[in-house]
């Protein structure tokens, strides 16, 4: 808030509809979803980093109707578009959370909050879309830095069911759906034992427990394999009526290659397993997580599986490794030519996506492929690249305007358009901060700023 | 009675045996029932080679044993006339082994004591006995013994003879019984009690949870108990006799039969066994020995090797143990990645364990425990001779070491007049592989561990078959060994391998197909050997019968042994400190000078940032700061230009690198102490030294109101953990508020207190406890000169904790999230006379700010952590921001092992939201932590005069892109990223040598079958944050 009245003075008074949202939902903490646009927008002056080539200086980028409709230094503004002067700020792709449960979990200890993890193995037609809580807290925390969509997950269980690619603003799930479902989410078993020594569970207890798992997942996609069959014979002279089964009517897509299993699996194991497993059942999958996947670029390559790094904030798997392991993860995968993702895979978090990416950037990777893996890539892997993740004539309007790299902490992001709605950027955080300034200005320790 | 009196004279002097020793077939105190036994047991073994004490040998000698001892041994004894001769010639005579650490005999059921939380059934709860049932120092393992012929026969077959027994239940464990390994009632076997108490850190045994008597439920705790026991024992002590003094007026100290029987033990008079297992429970054992003069004997579980120059300085006594791990499974590229290169050196370091204890000049007795089968015993102590144990150091460690230490060298350990006849009797050197025991004698008895045939058969025989329609000369070659003789038979030319070879007494069998001498089936012969000659019958396959006759030609020659041993592999790496990966072979060098050039340098103090400056360090100090600084020649230079210094960054709130952090049970635990269990093989310290972290303040958990005493430590990676306490840490103490300490998560819980109510009440309720406390020693020291006799208070080191906080003498940091519980506290402590110096997480600290800042906290808080419970949901990443604005101190900390490696752009938060100007933001995770854990005056900026700890990095230290490149602490370069390139290459070379080893070598491995002992853990998980 206190940066958007800095930088933006002018505008709000331009934008007087959008000033008294932004002030009304501060004072009651909570952002009122903006109305789909319904003026054209030409942003004036900036740098825009299109990712779909280099970047233009001194540029306008001109949108309407939610679409990108010219990108340029010679783009005419149509007289009846809001102009808005940009000079010295950048304009990037809204940045994407690939792995996420925003939507499906409040607050992380309070189990009542929690809708991500239902019942059994075997749940693939549970979709995460239907309980997304639009009025989460915790949406206009991630998107007020820029984080704009995200994927959310259910989690448990080894077939979880399937996630759902999320505009982070929206009255209602179905307004905030961008592209449901995106994935089925599969959760590899666990393939080498604990041994750590608070582990009690008995070696060949934990083989058992394996054994039995790798059985209800194949059993799984056997079933569902043999449903295919009666399905598609259905009609035929001599077979009879099959009832529906929820379950492996959700898989279908799946077992045609239409929708991609994510295959929830770091260890080398477990990427071995899962790649000799989907080659097998000739699926198509995505790895996710995928600490050990520099141990089989070139597998992945020849496979063309793409990864998504479940993050780059974390330690190394293992005692032996290099500290910088997992930082350094991402340029593997991008000197060996696999297609890759960087997520920050959580909740509460999620606002801190672009700093995994620029810790794989600190240790190698070149910046604008770090700035790609949390945009245009994942918009690759979610087959969604003809909308988003480059700013390009025809694309959606789904961008951030910041004063920087958003791969620096010291940036901020001053403007998010989703569609070409601009998104109020205020949140809880901002509201209590301001209120509790109050405090104090009542009180004499803080000296009140000019709007204060 | 002529016998009894000459077992009288054996035991004057002595002051440690409760039982009599026995060597008659019952004890003399039972009546004979039937006829009295009364059969001799006079022997003289003769023409044996006896090794009476290690490197003490005799050739040829003889040793006469008379009922229980040894009556006489040498090279010319003159054999009694009533003995019973031996002929031993070939072989060997050794003292009987001793296994000091055993549980021979004891109870083996592992039931749960205790249980419900009312009390129930037991068994500490009849008599007298401790509050704690893990101290079961009254306990008597003569009185719990049982023999186990079994057993006992398994261990004679190893060479031991004698045992010291412990149950294996407790932290104090109760006095050891000295058993001999024979046959008997217990009271023939049981030598000796009260020789030494045993200990561990392992109470190994588990009450219900929620039930008082749970504590300690970690390292830590256990530690803890050890220390308020043995004060508890000096103040029992002192008490009675105070009031035995004059017990009119007074009220009577309590009966705690536990601190009574350790009354001995707590004086140093007699020895206590703890114990122990990795080499920093060896370390942590005798920091207690030291602490309270213990005379102590320290079991070993195989590591000793990792800390060998720290337990040598410490001069500690240790019981190795000779559980030498298989060798890990590396069969796969997959099943390797799961192993680590220190379990993979331990594989290749741990049977030259023992022979590096010995190098090291350091005193071990050898222990058969931890070997899951004791039958590998012998097999991993051959090893360990081959890996460098000297033999003679191998026997002391099992003979005259153990007995020397019970203060029973006049008895045991040596094969002299007079000692008592517990000896083994071999075929050969006992640390050569083939060796066979073959007898053990204890108290004189015999035991016969192989069965060796009287007769040797062996030899060349001349043969003849006398058949009725021919006859057939030859010869019969006897070979193999004693007890299983090979034939081969030389008929007409022919040569014949015999199909089966039975030898009893002079009986000779032999059976061998005829065909090669034209006779179709199998001819069997049996035959009776007489002096040279034996003679006997056969039977041809039709079942006629034949005589036959073989005369002694020839004596039968061993083979020369072929060289069938392998070839000798010692170990392959040096041990470096942590061992394992990226551990090093000494601390880093001190250069006398260090000039750092051309940096920008963000100082963390009154000079701001100073661009294009230099940094100048003088024996691990900084010895100036600023531009254009000369430095002598011999200065080590570093070029920084374009780079950027800032001080080391400190951590005020981590759990890294120790081996427990909850002591979870009580609600109170102020008595427990991070410092006694620090864990300096902690990977996260080389992980966070890579982030540019130089300290850590590692804080007890948050499971109780009141937690335990903390630990600054410096990152000083390499060093073992009393290396890592920061010298000028000032005293510290956990405190924690909220849904932790109320159990939110546990759905049963049934400890108070249970709501924020409740843990207001709690805290002052213990600080008041406290105030009385100090108020009762004050009232005693001022009467103690008028009345002597008065009952001392009891020290109560949960308590005086408090009291040091009252004194200001240690800090609080507590846990604490929400306003209205901050404020109670606050209140609480106004009231009390106390401060809270240091509110850590307090992610309402915003709403509070005033309050905190008059009563003079500071807060520690995460950057932005939020919504992962339900009382964080109003936590703000403006909280810094806003606290630093209205006037606290504020620290940013990590609570997490890997955030700790980027506290630098923890900082930037402070600028991202909420504005705080750079360098200032910068502060939030150098001086200003430095200022909350009260250490500013040494570290936390680069100013004169302070530790030269501080990071170069490639950018801003705040920017998400810049790296650390070097951390310096003490002017000690810790890390280094180039070197750390060096590092993870040779990990790699290392392990595959490693790998390559075990697969060109697998059947090179113990016969024990497992990975090892693992070091002491804590018991629970920690539970953090």
């Amino acid at each position: 808030m206190q940066h958007k009245i800095k930088h933006f003075g002018c505008l709000l008074i331009l934008m007087g509809v959008v000033c008294i949202a932004v002030i009304a939902s501060a004072q009651n903490s909570a952002q009122i979803p903006t109305p789909p646009q319904a003026k054209a927008v030409a942003l004036v002056g900036g740098t825009v980093h299109t990712l779909s080539g280099p970047a233009i200086e001194n540029a306008t980028i001109l949108f309407d109707n939610g679409k990108i409709v010219a990108i340029g230094s010679n783009v005419t503004v149509p007289a009846d578009a809001v102009s808005l002067s940009i000079a010295g700020k950048h304009v990037y792709p809204s940045i994407i959370e690939m792995v996420s449960n925003l939507g499906l979990i409040e607050v992380d200890a309070v189990n009542a909050s929690a809708d991500y993890a239902e019942l059994g193995d075997i749940n693939p037609n549970v979709r995460a879309e239907v309980a997304i809580n639009p009025d989460s807290e915790l949406l206009p925390v991630a998107r007020a830095n820029g984080i704009g969509m995200a994927v959310s997950l259910p989690r448990s269980g080894l077939i979880s069911g399937k996630g759902a690619l999320i505009q982070l603003d929206g009255w209602t799930w179905e307004d905030m759906a961008l592209k449901a479902p995106v994935c089925m989410v599969l959760n590899w078993p666990r393939m080498t034992n604990f041994n750590s020594p608070w582990v009690r569970v008995s070696p060949e207890q934990q083989k058992r427990r394996r054994e039995e798992q790798l059985k209800a997942l194949s059993g799984a996609f056997e079933q569902a394999r043999a449903y295919q069959k009666a399905k598609e014979a259905a009609g035929e002279s001599g077979v009879p009526f099959h009832a529906v089964d929820a379950r492996w009517e959700a898989m279908m897509p799946v077992l045609k290659g239409e929708l991609p299993l994510w295959v929830n699996a770091s260890e080398i194991k477990q990427i071995l397993a899962a790649v000799d497993w989907a080659t097998r059942e000739n699926v198509k999958i995505v790895l996710n997580g995928a600490a050990d996947a520099y141990m089989v670029t070139d597998l992945l390559k020849s496979k063309n599986i793409p990864v998504i790094v479940g993050g780059v904030l974390n330690l190394p798997s293992r005692r032996d490794e290099g500290f910088d392991s997992p930082f350094a993860l991402p340029l593997k995968l991008y000197e060996a030519g696999v297609k890759f993702a960087i997520a920050g895979g959580g909740s509460w978090d999620v606002r801190n996506l672009p700093y995994h990416a620029a810790k794989a950037a600190s240790y190698g990777l070149p910046v604008e492929e770090a700035i790609k893996s949390i945009t245009l890539y994942p918009a690759q892997i979610l087959g969604i690249d003809d909308r988003i993740g480059t700013l390009e004539a025809g694309k959606d309007a789904s961008l951030i305007v910041t004063d920087g790299n958003p791969l620096e902490l010291t940036t901020h992001v001053e403007k998010l358009y989703l569609q070409g709605r601009d998104i109020d950027l205020n949140n809880k955080h901002k509201a209590l901060y301001k209120k509790y300034r109050q405090k104090y200005i009542q009180r004499g320790h803080v000296a009140p700023t000019d709007s204060e | 009675m002529r016998k009894n009196l000459q077992k009288m004279a054996l035991f004057l002097g002595s002051t440690t045996l409760a039982m009599a020793l026995l060597t008659s077939a019952h004890g003399q105190t039972m009546p004979v029932v039937g006829i009295h036994e009364n059969t001799p047991n006079v022997v003289a073994l003769t023409n044996a080679k006896v090794v009476v004490a290690p490197g003490q040998v005799i050739e040829n000698a003889t040793l006469v044993v008379r009922d229980g001892y040894i009556a006489a041994v040498g090279a010319n004894v003159a054999i009694p006339a009533d003995a019973v001769r031996k002929d031993l010639s070939g072989k060997v005579i050794y003292a009987g082994l001793i296994d000091v650490f055993s549980n021979y005999g004891m109870p083996k059921e592992r039931s749960q004591r205790s249980s419900g939380q009312n009390g129930g059934s037991s068994d500490s709860e009849a008599g007298p006995a401790h509050w704690n049932p893990a101290v079961l120092a009254e306990k008597n393992a003569a009185e719990m013994f049982k023999p186990d012929d079994k057993t006992a026969e398994t261990l004679r077959k190893q060479g031991f003879t004698t045992v010291l027994s412990f149950q294996d239940k407790g932290v104090f464990r109760g006095n050891g019984a000295l058993a001999f390994l024979g046959k008997g009632d217990p009271g023939e076997l049981i030598y000796a009690s009260g020789i030494a108490q045993g200990m561990s850190f392992n109470k190994n045994f588990r009450t219900r949870n929620g039930d008082y008597r749970d504590y300690p439920n970690s390292l830590m705790g256990v530690i803890a108990l050890i220390r308020q026991t043995y004060l508890d024992t000096k103040w029992y002590e002192n008490a009675w006799k105070a009031y035995r003094a004059a017990p009119a007026g007074q009220d009577a100290p309590e009966t705690n039969l536990a601190l009574q029987a350790l009354q001995p033990y707590a004086s140093g008079a007699k020895p206590v066994l703890m114990e122990a297992s990795d080499h920093l429970s060896i370390l942590r054992a005798v920091r207690l020995a030291d602490e309270f003069n213990l005379k102590m004997w320290i079991v070993d579980g195989g590591y000793a090797y990792r800390r060998l120059n720290e337990i040598k300085a410490a001069g500690a006594k240790l019981i190795t143990t000779l559980d030498f791990p298989d060798a890990p499974d590396v069969g796969t590229i997959e099943d390797e990645s799961t192993v680590e290169l220190n379990e993979l050196k331990h594989w290749d370091i741990a049977p030259e364990n023992p022979g590096r204890l010995a190098k090291a000049g350091i005193e071990f007795a050898i222990s058969a425990a931890g070997l899951e089968k004791p039958n590998a015993f012998l097999g991993n102590l051959r090893t360990a001779v081959k890996r460098g144990l000297a033999a003679d150091q191998a026997l002391a460690a099992l003979t005259t070491v153990p007995a020397s230490w019970l203060g029973l060298s006049n008895r045991l350990g040596t094969l002299q007049n007079g000692k008592i006849a517990n000896f083994i009797v071999t075929d050969g050197d006992l640390f050569d592989a083939d060796t066979n025991i073959l007898d053990s004698y204890i108290s004189g008895k015999h035991y016969e561990i192989a069965d060796e045939p009287e007769v040797d058969v062996r030899g060349t025989y001349t043969l003849t078959l006398i058949a009725e329609a021919r006859e057939d000369t030859g010869a019969v070659i006897l070979a193999g060994t004693i007890s299983k003789p090979t034939a081969e038979l030389r008929i007409n030319g022919a040569k014949i391998k015999a199909k089966s070879v039975e030898v009893s007494g002079g009986q000779v069998a032999i059976s061998f197909a005829g065909d090669s001498i034209g006779i179709d089936g199998v001819i069997r012969l049996t035959g009776l050997l007489d002096g040279e000659h034996i003679s006997g019958r056969g039977v041809w396959a039709d079942g006629s019968a034949f005589a036959w006759t073989a005369t002694f030609a020839d004596a039968f020659k061993e083979k020369a042994k072929k060289d069938r041993e392998k070839p000798i592999k010692m170990a392959e790496f040096p041990v470096v400190y942590p061992e394992g990966a990226f551990g090093r072979s000494a601390p880093p060098e001190q250069p006398e000078v260090v000039l750092v050039k051309n940096a920008t340098i963000w100082t963390s103090g009154p000079d701001g940032i100073l661009e294009k400056a230099d940094l100048l360090v003088r024996k691990g100090k900084i010895a100036e700061v600023g531009e254009n600084i000369e430095a002598p020649n011999s200065a080590l230079v570093i070029d920084a230009k374009g780079k950027h210094i800032s001080p080391g960054l400190i951590d005020a709130h981590s759990h890294i690198a120790a081996a427990a952090i909850n002591e979870g049970t009580h609600a109170i635990t102020s008595e427990v102490r991070i410092g006694d269990v620090i864990d300096s093989d902690n990977i996260h310290i080389y992980r966070q030294l890579a982030g540019g972290l130089t300290m850590a303040n590692i804080l007890h958990g948050s499971a109780n109101p009141i937690g335990g005493q903390i630990q600054a430590i410096k990152l000083r990676w390499g060093a073992a953990p009393e290396g890592l306490k920061y010298e000028n840490a000032f005293n510290g103490i956990k405190f924690a508020l909220g849904e932790n300490v109320k159990r939110s998560r546990a759905s049963n819980n049934t400890r108070y207190p249970n709501t924020r109510m409740g843990v207001e009440q709690f805290i002052r309720d213990q600080f008041q406890a406290a105030k009385d406390y100090r108020d009762e020693w004050t009232i005693y020291n001022g009467s103690k000169k008028k009345s002597p006799n008065m009952v001392p208070p009891r020290r109560n080191l949960r308590l005086e904790a408090l009291v040091e906080i009252m004194d200001d003498e240690r800090q609080i940091h507590c846990h604490s999230y929400r306003q209205d519980e901050i404020l109670a506290l606050i209140r609480v402590a106004d009231e009390m006379g106390f401060k809270v110096d240091v509110f850590t997480h307090i992610l309402e600290g915003y709403k509070v700010a005033d309050d905190m800042k008059k009563h003079g906290s500071m807060a520690s808080t995460f950057s932005d952590w939020w919504a992962y419970k339900f009382e964080v949901y109003d936590a703000i990443p403006f909280n810094g921001a806003l606290m630093n604005e209205v006037g606290l101190l504020v620290s940013f900390n990590s609570d997490d092992a890997e955030l700790a490696r980027r506290m630098n752009t923890e900082a930037t938060k402070a600028v991202k939201y909420g504005g705080v100007e750079e360098a200032e933001a910068l502060k939030f995770v150098t001086i200003n932590p430095a200022k909350q854990m009260r250490i500013e005056k040494y570290v936390g900026s680069l100013e004169v005069g302070k530790d030269a700890d501080f990071v170069i990095w490639n950018g801003s230290p705040l920017s998400t892109l810049s790296r650390c490149e070097q951390t310096w602490i003490d002017g000690r370069k810790y890390f280094d990223i180039e070197e750390d390139k060096a590092m993870q290459e040779q990990v790699a070379r290392q392990r595959a040598a490693l790998v390559q080893k075990i697969l060109n070598d697998k059947s090179d491995k113990p016969a024990n079958g497992r990975r090892g002992p693992r070091p002491t853990t804590p018991i629970t998980m920690p539970e953090t944050e």
